[in-house]
């Protein structure tokens, strides 16, 4: 049984080892928790995603930029690598889950990948269906996953067009699911005019506001029952 | 107000804008640290919904933008002319792209939503591709023909001619993609460094091309730094891979005789305009400075007094917003512009999306037409 002590320092290795960017360093802590018996599922949240959680803050307070943030999170893959085999099944059935796409004519990925990392080191199943995304490809993977949430990007003035075309298509397979949508061009005013459920300034806030529209469907659903 | 009860009679109105002097008077008095007649309005892409235009270039498509030089420069002057736009900035597209000057695979715009041309492949994509990396022929590589082709209509019509490039940091980080080299410059910065001379010495050869075609002194020499933005880089991080080479960049325009600059300072930049401030010793005053809506008109006329401030009207308010929406944000700045020291040029604050509504163009007309005269 390892100490508590000895519990906080890995904890804390994993943890520094993704806020300072280093790979190395995240599979060796990565390792030696499995090796000293600490489960992995622990492993993951309280050490490698409390790191990308706080990488998250550095970045929404411009302490952290996109390098950082993708330095960042290949330490996180790395030691998610040495640890997701050795994780309950039971542990990651509950889950949330978020299809993931860049809007059909798009190409630029980088925010979609930066948020599709945030949403991965909260401990959603991301199903990432990449960029130029056809809009009918959003509401077939939807119902495939039965995602409780889309989130749909777009760089371009003019793919942003696609967007209340695509969430109109969503809503009308699945009323309930959360949309959100993001990108350069987009605003929150933007968002709802395209009838959205939300919107994320940056990777950092999308978990949150993901997570606060799950639980508010959640409840709107519990009321209307 | 404007509505479209009585656009018409407005349309009409707004094309009354009697210019008293024509578009190179106005922008020479700029140049001249002169008041022109009222604010001239910057031309920033061709808005595809323009009444009448389909009618008259029929060909004209989304992809024209990247492959049609010839039909592109007509339909810009036509454009310009139907908003009283004056031509500035004006150019092809970028003459330089690093993703396909380099030999990446790129791909016209095509379907329904796409309105720009994407890199499908990047030429770059290990370390050994950084090492293997050829210079592109400055004459022939990506666009650059077709680039020199409406530079020589340009010339044809007495105007500056325009030589536009990405700033060396977004041309080296088109040839192996961002998320590569956002990684190469904390893990490896010696391949960033690599590429960003490679993608200067291009930008210098394709540059001494057009100086050898046309003449230093007739060039406007243009530059957009989208991936410096803090949206992306640090400060810090600006300073170590992006400063140096606009360093370079401004001593060989000056050693070379090109004496206009025009540089739009793209999106959020407001932790780099000390930086930039200190650039702005080496470059010739007055620079054309185009900000985005992220960066306050007077903060950038605080930092930049000597330099002519463009923008920054936010570019999707002109495809998603209302003509009272672009109007009052025109009004706005104007008012702010006008006071500028080192004068000012009403336009949005970016790329003008293709699908902006003319209504909302004809608004920022109107705003000028109301608000942009000089006494």
């Amino acid at each position: 049984m390892t100490s508590e002590e000895r519990t906080r320092e890995i904890l804390k290795g994993l943890y520094d080892a993704v806020v300072e960017y280093d790979e190395e360093a995240a599979v060796k802590w990565s390792k030696k928790a499995l090796e000293e018996g600490i489960d992995a599922y622990t492993a993951i949240t309280q050490g490698l995603a409390a790191g990308m959680e706080k990488v998250g803050e550095l970045y929404a307070n411009y302490e952290y930029f996109v390098p950082e943030l993708l330095s960042c999170a290949d330490a996180l893959y790395a030691g998610l690598e040495v640890l997701r085999p050795h994780v309950k099944v039971k542990q990651v059935e509950t889950k949330a889950k978020i299809v993931l796409g860049v809007i059909e004519g798009d190409i630029h990925d980088i925010g979609k990948n930066l948020v599709k990392i945030m949403f991965d080191a909260a401990g959603w199943v991301v199903y990432d269906l990449g960029k130029d995304v056809k809009l009918e490809k959003f509401v077939e993977e939807q119902q495939r996953t039965s995602a409780e949430v889309v989130g749909i990007s777009s760089l371009m003035s003019t793919t942003m067009l696609a967007m209340p075309k695509v969430i109109k298509m969503i809503k009308k397979q699945n009323p309930n699911v959360v949309v959100m949508v993001g990108g350069a061009p987009l605003n929150l005013e933007i968002a709802k005019q395209y009838g959205a459920d939300g919107y994320a300034k940056n990777a950092g806030e999308a978990v949150k506001e993901a997570v606060r529209l799950v639980n508010m469907k959640k409840k709107d659903s519990v009321h209307a029952k | 107000m404007l509505n479209r009860q009585n656009q018409q009679n407005q349309f009409d109105k707004i094309r009354k804008i009697e210019n008293r002097v024509t578009t190179k008077e106005r922008i020479e008095a700029l140049f001249n640290y002169q008041k022109p007649d009222r604010v001239p309005i910057g031309y920033q892409g061709i808005p595809i919904r323009t009444p009448g235009l389909k009618e008259r270039f029929p060909n004209f498509t989304l992809a024209s933008n990247y492959n049609d030089p010839e039909t592109t420069f007509y339909v810009s002057l036509w454009v310009a002319k139907q908003y009283s736009w004056d031509l500035i900035p004006h150019a092809f597209a970028h003459t330089i792209l690093g993703g396909w000057d380099f030999g990446g695979e790129i791909q016209m715009p095509r379907g329904e939503y796409q309105d720009s041309l994407s890199i499908k492949s990047y030429p770059v994509k290990t370390e050994s591709d950084v090492w293997n990396l050829k210079m592109p022929d400055p004459k022939t590589a990506g666009g650059i023909p077709m680039a020199m082709k409406f530079a020589k209509l340009q010339e044809k019509h007495g105007f500056l001619i325009g030589f536009f490039t990405r700033s060396p940091f977004c041309v080296a980080s088109n040839i192996c993609g961002l998320d590569l080299f956002g990684r190469w410059m904390i893990k490896k910065p010696e391949l960033c460094h690599k590429l960003l001379r490679m993608a200067t010495d291009h930008i210098f050869n394709v540059l001494q091309y057009w100086v050898d075609t046309f003449g230093a002194e007739k060039i406007l020499f243009m530059m957009s730094s989208p991936s410096e933005s803090n949206q992306v880089i640090s400060p810090k991080q600006f300073k170590k891979f992006a400063f140096p080479y606009h360093v370079e960049i401004q001593n060989k325009l000056r050693s070379i005789g090109v004496r206009r600059f025009y540089f739009h300072i793209c999106g959020e930049q407001n932790l780099n305009l000390p930086y930039l401030a200190e650039l702005s010793s080496l470059w010739v005053h007055p620079s054309i400075l185009s900000f985005g809506h992220e960066v306050d008109l007077e903060i950038a006329g605080k930092y930049f007094p000597k330099d002519i401030i463009f923008g920054n009207i936010e570019p999707v308010v002109f495809q998603s917003g209302t003509p009272e929406q672009v109007y009052e944000l025109c009004k706005v700045a104007l008012e702010k512009g006008k006071k500028l020291p080192g004068g000012f040029i009403l336009a949005p604050g970016c790329g003008l999306p293709p699908l902006s509504s003319p209504d909302n163009l004809y608004a920022m007309t109107k705003a000028v037409n109301d608000f942009g005269w000089y006494n």
